[in-house]
């Protein structure tokens, strides 16, 4: 039940302004008419906005009185970490929140009129309408089962009544707006016909499809590659800026804030700690809690320098055991990893009866997805090696291979000489010189074991240690990856992510290998835990004198930790070469465009 | 496309082959037929001579493939007991079980559905707890004990409905049909309501879990957002989303509910082939059972084949191949 | 560094029981489970007298309805039956063959289907399509028509009866956990075992198989409730436990010709028994499905 402040509902409430529907292109004129009457009334007015949750486990704070208002046409960024409450927020002003949570006090006025405990219809009636909204995955959002035509004539209907040629005319238009080719077929097809891209623009089109006043993106490019969200951000800025839509821009990544908001909000523990326009903001944060967020970004250290933000871990990993320690550079002759003419394909299989047809041509083979495309790469010893690319490019399974978790269809990797996995029948890795840091620190590590066990075990198997050490050992791991030696006992999920982060690393460590192979390590963690994980990486990497394979996709992470750096596209190596070099002077043209598409701070 | 019906019919005939084998392996080769078809107190000649006229002293392979070339045309042998071809005893008493089953399913699948999706729709209402109290309990109460239950309750203490029997028949298509008399229909009521029961229980579940779990994607909460009224998306959404797991599920119910029909139809007498199968089961009327056998398998797997076109009908995903 | 862990060491059980503890319901059916379980493996202390011990039985007390004062001068709360039995009596005998049914059956099929499930998903390739298809394809086939005409092949007995509901079972087991170990396969943490890299019968049983162990707990309390229910079916159609195994579905069938004449509680109470059993075997399985669906997690 909302507690809103009914009885305070302002006259203008009563009467909602009209809604014209100017035809495009001439839509700036006339809301320019529009806005001159209206210009003393903001669009939006939030004050002392509250959501709880009210799960078993106690009562959970996510916004808990925030305010702010927003004016027609104005682009207002709500930046802040996981946990923040800034989608929440989001929710809150369009009322789709989920129970148990519920808004417990505060304002929500759009145009004055109080949309906080208005009738479930009525508000119905609002969305899509005068606000509307666009989530982060658009894998998710799309029904696989309907046709785009179909989706959009349903939120098209919500609204209107309209016969079915001006529907499909309507969203034939629709996805013209938001530049999609050849809206004529396009409007036929199913969700998963679409790229990621295309879908974020068919829920773009559907958001906007009855000129709504607000529009309320929520990470609505976290899910996308860099250079189709470099696109969305353009056509999203064009586009409220021609229809005179305001618009509210959920994010973590302070970067695109930056690049398609006038004003923004920072949001922390489900209160805005900061706000203002976002050249002030970014370039002379006022309150430490923006400073900090700006200074973990490594795109604004010095490469390979350790990132304010990050407080460093004093304890020293536990000395080379003596059983490893000759591991060092012996075929001299030889570069220390070697990647050579590397392929693997991933085919379903066909069963007898479809080889059966197969042979008699009634059908065609499955279709065979080439991943990674006879690659040629050499890691230094010490060196560390950035792979770039975007999702699908076949970065994952390139370090996979490396790492000895798949075998190449073709080609091979050594190390140090020495072959990784073993040919043969039922190729296994043979080596445990070569480790593996994963991306999703709550998938990496099993539930069902105590972290400490999870570090020993390998150690153990492969008789690192004895078992009478083992416990001394990961201590010894658990200090030097920064964690409290005495939570070797606990399991995976007592642990934050950046923590459990940092358990991963040491099981790897703890394995003496001479080369890491980091998959999208700090991918998924919020800014300030990257930088702590970063700084952690660049210190270990130090101590250890280790060999680094580092994939990911975000340029800018690459760039502060890997001297030199490889950019892989559909399978290929496009680029290589040191770091600095290839970042300041890219010659392949793919590379120039995805270096293009990272959005930019503005620097004070 | 054609590709993935081709590969599925392919399947379907092997899967046949299959059961004929193992059909035939188990009810022929455990046990001594020749135990059934003569006493033992008979001649040592005619012995041998009914082991040589049955053909049950070739190899077994041999036998299987006699018996395999009999039943592709259409020939399963004489009951031991009835004394008449297999294929027409098994024919006579098929309508009656088809009847019953199609009665049972359909009317789970019409009362089961609409109440899991409402239970899905509202899991904390108290119609929704009530409704899903009922399901833990259709689908816990063994399908005899409800059937006593009812014969109780409707045929004898309250004598509101007869208790076995199909009742008065009509015939259609020149089957008779027991739907089509108010006799017939009265008959019909409780052994389909006794086998639709725990029917009703699994597609009420079935449906709220799809709803619930609809009714959390970010699917159905972008249709909210864009002001699409709750009866819309329910409708248009999350009927969409729920359809593949629910006609499967109820081709598989329909094909299982054959089998389940064993037990209704001995409580409630119904002169169907699942009574059949229980006296040829106490009576070892071999012919009988394997034709039972052979002939469930077939209507199994045609309807796996058919759920799986229809699957390509409803899922846009499957139906790339064919569009593209 | 702010490390904001909590003090106590919490186990993935311990947590799991928490979450199991927050529905009354399921706990009161635990419970139930439990007391069943109890007074089935101490029935013959508990019972007021062993209804199978035939110096026990007086014909003249047969058939006398609950609270009926017998000759051995105790009370049968829930009457006799044909043969002069105390009810009561022959009810906690039969939940005790029922269980023991229910549980032998279920965990036979539970090793067999796991193995050959975790198996295959670890083997993949074509021990994995064959062995995966010749599961669906007993899948298709309902499992009381398999153990009808198993039992009907085998013939009459305790352990044939347990080794066709066993066969006609284990599919679900191997279903499900094929599943979740093709599931598990992919996950990031057994990949980092693999990369290692470990033994593969140590990745298999030490982070494989007790993580597939939520789905299949949740199976196999629906498999042990069907076994019982399966077991009581096929004795009341005549072709489950000879009669010298009276369980709780041999029970019913021998009191439903007394029905008709009036005579319910010979055939009700022991159905009242196996219902309460399986609806709270049910509801513990129902609660712990909810738990571990990771798409109602929120």
């Amino acid at each position: 039940m909302g507690v809103g402040p009914l009885g305070e509902r302002s006259p203008g409430g009563a009467t909602p302004i009209p809604i014209p529907f100017p035809t495009r292109g001439k839509g700036g004129a006339s809301r320019s008419a529009k806005d001159l009457v209206m210009t003393d009334t903001p669009l939006l007015e939030v004050s002392d906005l509250a959501t709880f949750f009210h799960a078993r486990a106690g009562v959970v704070k996510a916004v808990d009185g925030v305010s702010f208002s927003l004016k027609r046409g104005e682009v207002m960024g709500l930046v802040g970490e996981s946990g923040s409450g800034k989608s929440i927020t989001g929710f809150s002003i369009i009322g789709l929140l989920d129970p148990p949570g519920r808004i417990e006090r505060g304002s929500v006025k759009l145009e004055g009129r109080e949309l906080v405990g208005l009738p479930a219809d009525e508000l119905r009636a609002i969305r899509g309408k005068a606000i509307s909204m666009v989530f982060q995955d658009p894998m998710m959002t799309l029904n696989p089962m309907l046709t785009i035509g179909d989706q959009i004539g349903l939120a098209l209907e919500a609204h209107e009544s309209v016969s079915g040629a001006e529907r499909r005319q309507r969203a034939i238009a629709a996805l013209a707006q938001v530049r999609i080719p050849e809206p004529e077929t396009k409007v036929d097809f199913y969700p998963h016909q679409f790229s990621g891209g295309m879908r974020q623009r068919v829920a773009i089109a559907i958001a906007l499809l009855h000129r709504p006043r607000l529009i309320i993106c929520d990470e609505p490019t976290t899910a996308l590659d860099v250079s189709i969200q470099a696109e969305i951000l353009t056509e999203m800025k064009e586009l409220v800026a021609e229809l005179g839509t305001a618009l509210i821009w959920i994010s973590h990544d302070l970067a695109t804030v930056a690049s398609i908001a006038d004003h923004v909000c920072v949001m922390r523990y489900g209160k805005i700690v900061e706000a203002g326009p976002v050249l002030q903001v970014l370039t002379r944060p006022q309150h430490p809690y923006t400073q900090g967020l700006l200074d973990s970004l490594p795109s604004r250290a010095k490469p390979g320098a350790m990132l304010a933000r990050g407080a460093g871990t004093d304890a020293a990993p536990p000395p080379r055991l003596p059983r490893q320690a000759e591991s060092g550079h012996r075929r001299a002759d030889l570069p220390y990893v070697v990647i050579e003419t590397v392929g693997k394909r991933f085919q379903r299989k066909s069963g007898v009866l479809r080889l059966l047809a197969q042979k008699a041509g009634l059908v065609g083979p499955l279709p065979a997805v080439q991943a990674v495309d006879t690659v040629t790469l050499s890691i230094a010893r010490g060196e560390a090696l950035g792979l770039v690319g975007e999702s699908g490019s076949g970065k994952s399974t390139l370090g996979r291979i490396v790492a000895g978790i798949y075998a190449p269809d073709s080609g091979h990797v050594l190390l140090d000489g020495e072959p990784v996995m073993s040919p043969g029948d039922r190729p296994h890795k043979i080596t445990t010189r070569i480790q593996t840091i994963f991306q999703d620190p709550f998938a990496s590590l099993n539930p069902r074991m105590r972290i400490g066990d999870s570090i020993a075990e390998g150690p153990l198997a492969h008789g690192l240690v004895s078992r009478a050490e083992a416990a001394t050992y990961v201590a010894q791991w658990l200090a030097a990856v920064g964690l409290d030696p005495a939570f070797a006992g606990r399991y995976p999920h007592q642990f934050s992510g950046g923590q459990r982060q940092r358990v991963a690393i040491a099981r790897a460590l703890s394995m003496q290998p001479d080369v890491v192979v980091c998959d999208e390590p700090v991918a998924s963690l919020d800014v300030s835990i990257q930088a702590q994980i970063i700084n952690l990486l660049l210190r270990l990497r130090q101590e250890l004198g280790l060999t680094l394979l580092f994939i990911s996709h975000d340029l800018s992470v690459v760039r502060h930790l890997c001297d030199r750096v490889a950019i892989m596209h559909r399978g290929r190596i496009v680029e290589s070469g040191p770091a600095g070099e290839v970042y300041d002077n890219p010659r392949d043209a793919y590379t120039k465009r995805l270096l293009a598409a990272v959005p930019v701070l503005p620097v004070a | 496309m054609l590709g993935h019906i081709l590969g599925r019919l392919g399947q379907a005939l092997v899967v046949m082959l299959v059961m004929s084998a193992l059909v035939f392996i188990g009810v022929y080769a455990i046990g001594n037929p020749i135990d059934v078809l003569i006493g033992p107190d008979v001649s040592q000649d005619i012995r041998l001579d009914t082991i040589a006229r049955y053909g049950l002293d070739q190899p077994l392979y041999v036998q299987y493939f006699t018996f395999l070339g009999r039943i592709l045309q259409g020939d399963f042998g004489r009951s031991f007991v009835f004394g008449m071809p297999v294929l027409d005893l098994i024919l006579s008493r098929l309508p009656a079980t088809l009847e019953l089953t199609l009665a049972a399913v359909c009317g789970a699948a019409l009362i089961g559905i609409p109440a899991g999706i409402y239970a899905g729709y509202k899991p904390d209402g108290f119609a929704a707890k009530a409704i899903m109290t009922i399901s833990i309990l259709g689908f816990s109460v063994p399908t005899f004990w409800i059937g006593l239950v009812l014969i109780i309750a409707f045929a004898v203490e309250l004598q509101w409905l007869p208790a076995g029997g199909r009742g008065a028949t009509l015939p259609l298509f020149g089957v008779e049909w027991s739907f089509l008399t108010a006799n017939g229909l009265s008959h019909l009521l409780l052994p389909a309501c006794n086998l639709a029961f725990f029917k009703l229980a699994l597609m009420t579940r079935l449906a709220r879990a799809g709803t619930r779990e609809a009714m959390l994607s970010d699917t159905v909460k972008f249709a909210r957002a864009a002001g699409l009224s709750e009866w819309t998306v329910l409708r248009r959404h999350v009927l969409r989303l729920i359809a593949i797991p629910l006609v499967t599920v109820f081709g598989l119910e329909f094909a299982s509910t054959l089998a389940f029909a064993v037990v209704t139809e001995t409580i409630f007498s119904w002169p169907g082939i699942g009574k059949l199968i229980i006296d040829s089961i106490t009576s070892l009327d071999r012919p009988v059972m394997v034709a039972y056998l052979m002939l469930v398998s077939f209507v199994f797997i045609m309807i796996n084949f058919l759920v799986d076109l229809a699957y390509v009908g409803l899922d846009p995903r499957l139906r790339r191949a064919g569009s593209r | 560094m702010k490390q904001p862990v909590p003090a106590r060491e919490i186990s993935p059980v311990a947590r799991f029981w928490a979450e199991f503890q927050e529905s009354r319901v399921a706990v009161v059916a635990l419970g139930v489970v439990v007391l069943m379980l109890g007074v089935a493996i101490f029935a013959p202390l508990v019972a007021p007298q062993n209804p199978y011990d035939l110096a026990n039985l007086v014909l003249m007390d047969a058939r006398r309805p609950p609270g009926f004062v017998g000759s051995a001068g105790y009370t049968h709360i829930l009457g006799t039956d044909a043969q002069g039995r105390d009810l009561f009596s022959a009810i906690l005998y039969g939940l005790r063959i029922s269980l023991q049914m229910g549980l032998i059956a279920g965990s036979l099929a539970f090793t067999l289907g796991v193995t050959l499930g975790v198996g295959a998903a670890y083997l993949g390739g074509r021990w994995e399509a064959f062995i995966m298809r010749v599961v669906d394809l007993q899948l298709a086939f309902p499992a009381i028509l398999l153990a009808l005409v198993l039992s009907a092949l085998l013939g009459q007995g305790k352990m044939q009866l347990i080794a066709a509901l066993a066969a006609a079972q284990y599919a679900y087991f191997a279903r499900t956990a094929h599943g979740a170990a093709s599931a598990e396969r992919g996950k990031d943490y057994v990949e980092a075992v693999l990369s290692t890299p470990l033994p593969a019968k140590r990745v298999v049983l030490k982070h494989i198989f007790p993580n597939c162990l939520p789905p299949l707990i949740v199976v196999a309390t629906v498999q042990v409730a069907s076994a019982i229910a399966l077991e009581a079916t096929l004795s009341f159609l005549g072709v489950g436990l000879p009669v010298t195994e009276p369980s709780l579905g041999m029970l019913i069938s021998n009191g439903f010709q007394y029905m008709l004449s009036g005579r319910y509680w010979i055939s009700i109470y022991p159905g009242i028994a196996l219902i309460v059993l399986i609806v709270a075997i049910n509801l513990v399985g129902d609660r712990i499905r909810d738990q571990v669906n990771p798409r109602l997690k929120r």
